[in-house]
């Protein structure tokens, strides 16, 4: 049996697409190992949305190089449409294979090791036939509903290596989500791109997540990561649904009007501002989420003083902080007043510290309420970890709890590791205490 | 050679020394008024974001462009002739027209320089509209075919010289000619006419998501 090895960098539709690939190695007879293992098969799903992501891809792909020389390695993901050519020149990397041919790995494989002329480029171009992914790596099944982007933000990279947007018919969606929710899943992510401008024929995001929340049996929805732009009041109205977690990843970028105009992102900061008070107001306990760029070209201390603001007005309990890197061929890269790398390190630095602030604000704000845990896993130690439907990392001392089950709990404090976590403790023990 | 996104060069109008309109072959290509291609010229890997000038019922595209004094890609496209081609990708962007209001909705259009390209374009696809457009230029002669719309919706306003419609800048004439709050706004243009106009019409009262961008640079 050949061994296998993946390792995904960037965002979660990567990882998605690893997982549906992971799979169906899987059931194609391979085994699959662990990145660190000697493998016959490299699989390097790569990043390319800001320099570190390059060079982090580029890290990974000559480590499987010389973890086994003789091990095939395939590059797919952004980078392999942004660079195709040098990394195609290079000698620590097999095949290349870009965005829209990355479901015919497990076919460029086993052509290959048929002793067949396996060429990438033989491959019909097909963003969405992976299959339901059940050998995945996580306890959540990602569910891919759009691919690509027509934002054209300034500075992004994502337009030019995924394309343009398109949606999967509704559905193939629901067909999938009942099959994984009939394998057992528990929690279904959607992912893609740009999710909110999912439009299938009548059907765009708002209907597509009602019509997901229609579906029996017992598991709920996380819409993740999205961006701000066109939502109606059903939206908001949503997540009365008790199958619809109370949380979202709403991508901020900049709290400065004069940035978000720059960047030709399609909000206000004031609109933001209305939608994070409207999710608050309606959901007092909501988690909100987001992403910030510091150092965008021209960005002045006042204009990230006003980030630093609305970060703090809205508490998002986690902040992904970017530091603007120019990607060649966006508009942002012919933008003067390129910030320098000290003062980009000094804005990631200070908003960092309010993620962490908020985080943990928001975690003891959380303290004495109910959760419904979704175990992820349960260690050697006996505690259990896994989010509840806040998306809030819970970790539970208690017998008898099992794998992919939802668990009724009350937090009870917060727990000082490597990440900071939330104790909690059975509600059925906590009623009884 | 790949062809599909190729296009022919019809013909190029010159309307000023700078200014210039290409007409090309729109090979069946569905746009909204509003929406921009992504344009360069065939062969080159350099491109960029145009918006279409011409209408959603004509069987060619134009796009209206600027060259732009140490500019790359306006600098080539200003070159081309017709019998030339160009690559073409898109239509692209969301910087339309909702169609439950073209027939009774009140409409502002703001420009400045190239940015009335938009705003041609909806004005040919939707002769019905309810429109008023400020056009902001430093002289009379960069009013690009103004003829085409109604003098009563044209306002053109010029900053460096007085014989214009109004003599300064259109936020100049937006402030001392406030907007109803029905008014749904677009701006389009250079990045600081686009940042003052929203203040200014968000101080009249006209609710932000009434106001829609494009920001040209
Ligand atoms: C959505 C969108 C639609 C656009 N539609 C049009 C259009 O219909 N007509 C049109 O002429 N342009 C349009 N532009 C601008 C166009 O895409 C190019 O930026 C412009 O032609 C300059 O490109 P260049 O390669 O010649 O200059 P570059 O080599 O890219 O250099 C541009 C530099 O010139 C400056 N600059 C000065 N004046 C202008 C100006 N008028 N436009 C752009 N940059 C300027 C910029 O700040 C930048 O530093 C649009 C831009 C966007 C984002
Ligand atoms: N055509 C010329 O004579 C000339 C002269 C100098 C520079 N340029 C350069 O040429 C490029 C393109 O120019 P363009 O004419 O296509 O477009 P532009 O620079 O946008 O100018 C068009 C019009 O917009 C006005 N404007 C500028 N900033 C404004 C603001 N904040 N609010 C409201 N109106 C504003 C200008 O007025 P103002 O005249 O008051 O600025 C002018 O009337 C620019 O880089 C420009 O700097 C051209």
């Amino acid at each position: 049996m050949k061994k296998i090895a993946f390792k995904t960098l960037g965002c979660r539709l990567n990882q998605y697409e690893t997982d549906a690939l992971a799979s169906r190695f899987h059931s194609g007879s391979y085994e699959i190992v662990d990145f660190n293992e000697s493998a016959d098969i490299y699989v390097v799903n790569t990043c390319t949305v800001t320099n570190q992501s390059d060079q982090k891809s580029r890290q990974t792909i000559n480590q499987a190089k010389r973890l086994n020389e003789n091990a095939m390695v395939v590059v797919t993901g952004c980078m392999a449409n942004n660079y195709k050519e040098s990394l195609l020149e290079s000698k620590a990397i097999d095949f290349v294979v870009d965005n829209e041919r990355k479901t015919s790995i497990f076919s460029l494989v086993e052509k290959h090791f048929r002793g067949e002329v396996a060429d990438p480029e033989g491959f019909d171009h097909d963003v969405f036939s992976y299959e339901a992914a059940y050998k995945t790596f996580h306890t959540r099944s990602m569910i891919k509903i759009q691919d690509g982007c027509d934002n054209f933000c300034t500075f992004c990279i994502i337009p030019k290596v995924r394309g343009r947007a398109i949606s999967r018919p509704a559905k193939e969606i629901l067909n999938n989500i009942r099959e994984v929710i009939d394998y057992g899943f528990k929690e279904v992510v959607l992912t893609g791109v740009n999710i909110g401008r999912y439009q299938d024929e009548e059907v765009n995001f708002e209907l597509l997540v009602e019509q997901i929340l229609n579906l029996p049996g017992d598991f709920r929805l996380r819409i993740s990561s999205i961006e701000p732009d066109g939502f109606s009041d059903r939206f908001f109205e949503l997540f009365a649904h008790p199958k619809l977690t109370p949380h979202l990843h709403l991508c901020l970028q900049s709290g400065a009007e004069s940035i978000l105009l720059k960047m030709r992102r399609m909000y206000t900061a004031k609109q933001f501002r209305q939608m994070g008070e409207k999710l608050k107001a309606l959901y007092p306990d909501f988690n909100l989420t987001t992403d910030i760029i510091v150092g965008f070209p021209g960005e002045t201390q006042e204009e990230f003083d006003q980030t630093v603001q609305l970060a703090n007005e809205l508490q998002f309990s986690h902040i992904h902080t970017f530091k603007y890197s120019v990607r060649t061929g966006t508009r942002a890269e012919r933008m003067p007043d390129q910030l320098s790398e000290k003062q980009k390190n000094q804005r990631s630095e200070v908003v960092r510290q309010i993620s962490d602030h908020n985080k943990r604000a928001y975690y003891n704000r959380m303290i004495g309420k109910h959760q419904r845990m979704l175990i992820e896993r349960i260690g050697s130690d006996g505690v259990a970890r896994g989010y509840g439907e806040n998306y809030i990392p819970i970790r539970l001392k208690a017998k008898n709890v099992t794998r992919n089950t939802f668990v009724d709990v009350v937090l009870s404090h917060l727990h000082e590791g490597k990440e900071l976590e939330v104790c909690a403790v059975l509600a059925s023990d906590h009623i009884n205490a | 050679m790949k062809t599909d996104n190729t296009h022919a060069i019809l013909s190029v109008r010159h309307l000023t020394a700078t200014a210039y309109v290409l007409q090309m072959t729109r090979r069946g290509l569905g746009f909204r008024a509003g929406q921009h291609l992504l344009l360069g010229k065939s062969g080159s890997i350099h491109n960029r974001e145009y918006s279409v000038y011409s209408g959603e019922k004509e069987d060619f595209f134009e796009v209206l462009i600027k060259e732009v004094d140490d500019g790359l890609v306006s600098k080539q496209l200003k070159k081309l002739q017709p019998g030339d081609h160009v690559q073409i990708e898109g239509p692209l962007g969301f910087f339309t027209i909702d169609k439950d209001f073209i027939e009774n909705g009140k409409f502002l259009f703001v420009a400045t320089g190239s940015g009335i390209a938009p705003f041609h374009s909806f004005t040919r696809s939707y002769p019905e509209l309810n429109y008023t457009l400020l056009h902001g230029v430093r002289k009379v002669a960069e009013a690009y075919e103004k003829d085409h719309y109604p003098k009563s919706s044209h306002i053109l306003c010029t900053s460096a010289e007085a014989s214009g419609d109004f003599h300064g800048r259109v936020t100049d004439y937006l402030r001392s000619h406030p907007v109803s709050a029905d008014t749904h706004c677009y701006l389009c243009g250079n990045f600081n006419m686009i940042h003052e106009a929203f203040d200014i019409l968000e101080q009249q009262g006209v609710p932000a998501d009434q106001v829609h961008a494009e920001v040209y640079f």
